[in-house]
């Protein structure tokens, strides 16, 4: 049969953001596939160097629009670790509640995308609607809805306002009823099942050697994640599991994505109870004459696609020197993403994209 | 757990007959949360136009814009900010940074418009502009526009414990009051290397104090070399327009202090604290300084009056390599500065190190010589190009109450003790006054009781015509002289003096002040008569005010000299009075008599006297 | 310091003579090594079972002209005390034209870091079978990401140049 070259993305009905997919294809066979990236390339770790280092704080969290709360996160533990900055235990636990309502945020945005690939436009609306509720305790805590700027060096930027607790175990528990009747219509629903079983498999050994890390490697059966390996935050004050599945397929990814989300909301409950009261932000220096010595740093956090890595370097001077976020995405999209779409079929390349979990503005950056 | 299903999905069915969750916008509007961050308000008075919001806003979307209806004051800029929302990403950076707080961000963010220029706009608040706020009862959002916007609709809001200024000072360390009224000693130890940096970090280079500096130093320079631990680049940016900043650093009045950003909500940068600082460490001046007289001119100028105003003359005139001879009746140098600040506040060491430096640049000083009486004025005057009159306010003035000769006056009480034999004190003290002059008579006259009458029963009691908050000594002074256990008497006058039978002052009889300036803000008491107050002391002093002195000039070149209307000398943007070649500055010139005004006077006269000899 | 880095420590210094290993943190190893050395540390370290290769930066330390290269390693494990370990094998290359080894024998996904490094910083990775570009449109005389690449010139000399759009009534 002819080899054809085709497209797919930027602009494509089956693409989700900004992506490029070259691919070739016999019938609807992929014989080879070549991710282009580039679409979304902003130059900000360039963009970076020029700003001071708390002016770079509305800025890492444009870097991914989907969870710019890891990205605030990753960035202020790297300011802290370079200029020696302590963080109020009560900031730590606000960080661990607030991130890990930015993973139920984030997976329910997967989620949307991914049912909406494969046709569940109820689902996909569920899940959008459930998301918004998310946003709405967002903007109760910081005042934005996706652009929250919250976590800072020395703490977060405000304290939890009166009687928040109850408003998120309130959307948690609408959340939470929700449970079965996502089961059953989706992740228990015989068509997804159907599209997703055995789809874009990658073995255990193929995923250690080409970087997967998050749900992409706990999907083939290893239970690893920063937040057990190094906890930072107030990870290692409450119990809880990290979700593995064996498959290495599409249909494990999506059930290790909802175990998460179920296994967060359960952390978010434990996390509330022991929060301890005090203060939440250590003041950081005057920002116009904050200079951070010589030093770098490379810390490293769980997002909700798996690690997130920054390396940051600083020559003295008021702003960094070098920033590089080390992006789950990264590997996903542009290694194992030509692995897993050989010899699929074209019907397959959005869902198997989306089931590892790629988001565009993580890998350009 | 997994049971794959074809029919359970139909479940979905039952939402089909619950009320959907979309929002019917317009008809019915999502409330946004209290701490949203949508359009910007400013607090119009509370704006002081520091710029702080446009320098640390990452997008370049706040600009200062000049305000020409706004007057532009000490510690208030007629600038405000205005911003674009074409480059605003809402990040609220700017409300953090607001030293007054004024900045505020609203819980409104609908703005439609034909007209991208709009979206440019200077954010004022409902009382500046009440045509653009409505009622949330009229408020309509098929309206809603950047000048269709709430009340009272405030969103995200500075907060001071998450502010990203440090609003308490580094604490300074001083002697406490139970021990400092003991002694002479400095009560300000001063801060040390660790202290001065991390005070200086607190500085927002808004230089509010730059605008409100009679001598417009450059501060925001100085302090910034402080913090990088550079006190000779300090030292250098001081002396580009102070040269006196031992003196400076522990007397200066700080109006800039007053101006300083941080002062609105928290507490001033010490500034002068730091001046001190780099001026103290700093050893040996001329090292550190490597300034050079300019090129010789063979001009000479005579300088009388080594007083703040005479030190900086000659210091800037020498520095353009005029020959410059300062002439005064003490001993050394430093004029008011060497015989009034007591030496708890103002050691002679500082004084004299800062006159040193001068001299070292070679300027010529002559001490012990009194114009008028061991060099004739005139002679002075053929003799040189130029001469500059900074004698200062020299005569202590007197109340003329009854008796009042058996008072005894300020300046030269405080003369005797600093740099002549110390007076003997009696136990019970009135200070008639509500100055600092007043204040550093009454605390230095603590200090000698409790040296010349150890452990017995003594007091201090100032009587001043202006209220607590009218007095015109700093609240720094009145603080501190409360501290010591100084007893105050405000809003009382003097009446007259009581003497005993052998005619020894028996004590002060004080009326109740009724006002202290009359409608048009001018100094004019009046008093209720009949309520009196009768104060017992055994010695009074009068620390009401002190005047100039001109008896050393010629009666008919004193006929030429020039007054205010408030009887200060006159002189033009050159410093020049109405005598041809001699100019004048400090106190006899300037209405706010202290040593930053009169070093901003010699710099104008330096100027002058420069031109005029060139 | 934990038993694991110490002894690893240790375990690369008696095989490497000219590196200089540094613990700069409690689970963070530095190694500086010349740039000839870093396929056979990496290889050692990754049949040490630090197997995951997290990150390949690069600094551009303009004054002193060289280019610094940093492979960040961890490792997929469970054991606790070894997953937290990060190892950052350092080496400096000049700035003229920079040239060092592809690692991607050894650790696979090292394929696009390098491809943006060639990219961004202009350094050739010998044996690397796709150097092509990745995230950018152009090719660029300086590469972007050093340090003497103006970003505003750039933004000037490109931009600057696109003519206005006029409207109907010939405004611009």
């Amino acid at each position: 049969m002819r080899e054809l070259e085709l497209y797919f993305g930027p602009q494509h009905l089956g693409m989700v953001g900004n992506f490029s997919i070259t691919l070739n294809v016999e019938g609807d066979r992929i014989v080879k596939a070549t991710a282009n990236p580039g679409f979304l390339h902003r130059g900000f770790e360039k963009l970076m160097e020029q700003r001071t280092w708390i002016q770079n704080f509305p800025l890492v969290c444009r870097i991914n629009v989907v969870e710019p709360d890891h990205m605030e996160l990753i960035y202020a533990m790297a300011v802290e670790k370079l200029a020696g900055i302590e963080v109020p235990e009560r900031a730590q636990f606000i960080r661990s509640i607030y991130l890990e309502l930015a993973r139920v945020g984030s997976h329910l945005f997967g989620l949307w995308a991914y049912a909406n690939m494969l046709g569940f436009d109820t689902v996909a609306n569920w899940a959008m609607y459930h998301r918004d509720l998310v946003l709405d305790l967002f903007e109760e805590i910081t005042g934005g809805r996706v652009y929250h700027i919250y976590i800072w060096p020395g703490g977060v930027r405000r304290d939890f306002p009166k009687g928040f607790k109850d408003k998120i175990i309130n959307t948690l528990h609408t959340i939470g009823s929700c449970v079965p009747d996502y089961d059953d219509t989706f992740f228990n629903n015989r068509i997804f099942y159907k599209r997703s079983k055995d789809i874009g498999k990658i073995t255990h050994e193929e995923a250690k050697r080409m970087g997967a890390v998050g749900q992409v490697l706990r999907a083939t059966g290893m239970k690893q994640d920063i937040r057990k390996i190094e906890p930072y935050a107030a990870y290692d004050q409450v119990d809880w599991e990290i979700p593995v599945r064996t498959g290495g397929d599409a249909y494990s990814r999506i059930w290790v994505v909802r175990d998460e989300m179920i296994e967060s909301v359960r952390m978010i409950l434990k996390l509330l109870d022991k929060m301890p009261e005090g203060e939440v932000y250590n003041k950081i220096p005057n920002p116009f004459k904050w200079n951070i010595p010589d030093n770098e740093a490379y810390v490293r956090c769980e997002s909700s696609r798996g690690e997130l890595g920054l390396y940051l370097v600083s020559n003295g001077e008021n702003k960094p020197y070098r920033a590089h976020f080390r992006t789950p995405s990264y590997n996903h999209g542009l290694t194992i993403l030509e692995k897993a779409l050989e010899n699929e079929s074209i019907a397959d390349v959005g869902n198997i994209m989306i089931s590892l979990y790629i988001t565009a503005p993580e890998i350009d950056r | 757990m997994i049971s794959i299903s074809a029919l359970k999905p139909f479940k979905a069915v039952k939402y089909l007959f619950i009320k959907p969750k979309t929002i019917r916008y317009p008809f019915e509007l999502k409330e946004p949360s209290m701490r949203y961050r949508g359009f910007h308000l400013n607090e119009w008075d509370k704006c002081t136009g520091c710029g702080n919001c446009a320098d640390i806003c990452p997008n370049q979307a706040i600009q200062m814009i000049k305000i020409p209806e706004l007057e532009s004051k000490s510690g208030c800029k007629n600038e405000r900010p205005q911003v674009d929302y074409g480059r605003c990403c809402f990040c609220g950076l700017c409300i953090d940074i607001c030293p007054p707080g004024s900045l505020k961000l609203t819980r409104d963010y609908f703005h439609i418009h034909f007209d991208p220029k709009t979206f440019v706009f200077i954010p004022k608040d409902q009382e500046t502009e009440p045509e653009k706020y409505v009622s949330s009862e009229k408020y309509s959002v098929l309206k809603a526009s950047l000048s269709h916007r709430k009340r009272d609709y405030d969103g995200f809001v500075s907060d001071l414990k998450y502010a990203l200024f440090e609003p308490k000072r580094v604490t300074m360390p001083i002697i406490a009051p139970e021990k400092r009224k003991l002694s002479f000693i400095e009560q300000v130890i001063g801060y040390n290397k660790e202290e001065a940096r991390k005070e200086a970090s607190r500085c927002l280079e808004c230089k509010l104090c730059e605008e409100a500096c009679p001598a417009h130093l450059k501060i925001s320079d100085y302090i910034q070399a402080i913090y990088e631990d550079k006190p000779e680049e300090s030292l250098k940016k001081i002396y580009e327009d102070n040269p006196i900043p031992s003196i400076c650093g522990r007397v200066c009045m700080a109006y800039c202090e007053d101006a300083c950003s941080l002062s609105i909500r928290g507490e001033a940068l010490s500034i002068r604290w730091l001046k001190r600082y780099a001026a103290d460490t700093i050893q040996d001046f001329a090292t550190a300084l490597e300034l050079n007289p300019g090129t010789a001119t063979g001009k000479r100028v005579a300088v009388i009056g080594a007083g703040p105003g005479g030190l900086s003359v000659a210091y800037f005139l020498r520095l353009k390599g005029h020959n410059v001879q300062v002439y005064d009746a003490l001993p050394g140098g430093g004029g008011t500065m060497r015989t009034g600040p007591p030496v708890y506040r103002l050691p002679l060491e500082s004084i004299d190190k800062d006159v040193h430096y001068i001299r070292s640049l070679g300027v010529e000083f002559i001490f012990n010589t009194r114009i008028g009486k061991d060099v004739m004025f005139e002679d002075l005057l053929k003799g040189n190009d130029a001469v500059f009159i900074a004698t200062g306010n020299t005569k202590s003035r007197s109340t003329k109450v009854n008796n009042y000769e058996k008072c005894e006056l300020a300046l030269e009480f405080l003369s005797d003790n600093k740099i002549g034999k110390p007076r003997k004190v009696g136990k019970e003290i009135i200070v008639i006054g509500g100055g600092n002059v007043a204040l550093d008579v009454a605390r230095e006259a603590l200090r000698l009781q409790n040296i010349q009458h150890p452990g017995e029963n003594a007091a201090v009691k100032t009587v001043s015509l202006e209220d607590w908050d009218e007095m015109p000594a700093t609240r720094e002074e009145i603080r501190e002289g409360r501290e010591e256990k100084i007893q105050f008497n405000p809003a009382w006058g003097p009446k007259e003096v009581i003497l005993d039978n052998n005619g020894n002052v028996k004590g002060l009889l004080c009326k109740k002040v009724k006002s202290v300036f009359n409608g048009e803000g001018r100094f004019a008491p009046s008093f209720y008569e009949e309520k009196e107050m009768f104060l017992e002391g055994d010695m009074i002093i009068e620390a009401i005010g002190q005047v100039p002195d001109f008896s050393f000039i010629p009666d008919h070149l004193l006929e030429e000299l020039e007054f205010t209307e408030r009887k200060k000398v006159k002189v033009d943007e050159m410093g020049m009075t109405s005598i041809q070649k001699v100019f004048a500055g400090g106190d006899i010139v300037n209405v706010n008599l202290d040593a930053v005004t009169a070093i901003a006077d010699a710099k104008v006269a330096s100027e002058g006297i420069d031109r005029f000899l060139s | 310091m934990n038993h694991t880095g110490t002894s690893l420590k240790e375990n690369l210094l008696s095989y490497f003579d000219d590196i200089l290993v540094e613990i700069s943190d409690e689970h963070r190893l530095t190694i500086s090594c010349k740039k000839d050395s870093v396929i056979t540390i990496l290889s050692s370290l990754n049949r040490n079972g630090y197997n995951h290769l997290a990150l390949i930066s690069c600094v551009d330390w303009i004054k002193d002209n060289e280019l610094e290269l940093v492979y960040i390693i961890s490792a997929y494990t469970e054991d606790s005390e070894k997953g937290k370990m990060n190892i950052l094998v350092k080496t400096k290359i000049a700035r003229e034209k920079p040239e060092l080894l592809t690692v991607m024998s050894i650790y696979e996904n090292a394929e696009p870091y390098e491809r943006e490094l060639h990219e961004l910083y202009g350094i050739n990775f010998k044996g690397h079978p796709r150097l092509i570009p990745l995230l950018l449109e152009r090719e660029y005389e300086i590469p972007p990401f050093r340090k003497d690449f103006d970003t505003r010139k750039y933004v000037q000399d490109v931009f600057d140049k696109i003519p206005f759009v006029e409207d109907k009534k010939g405004r611009k």
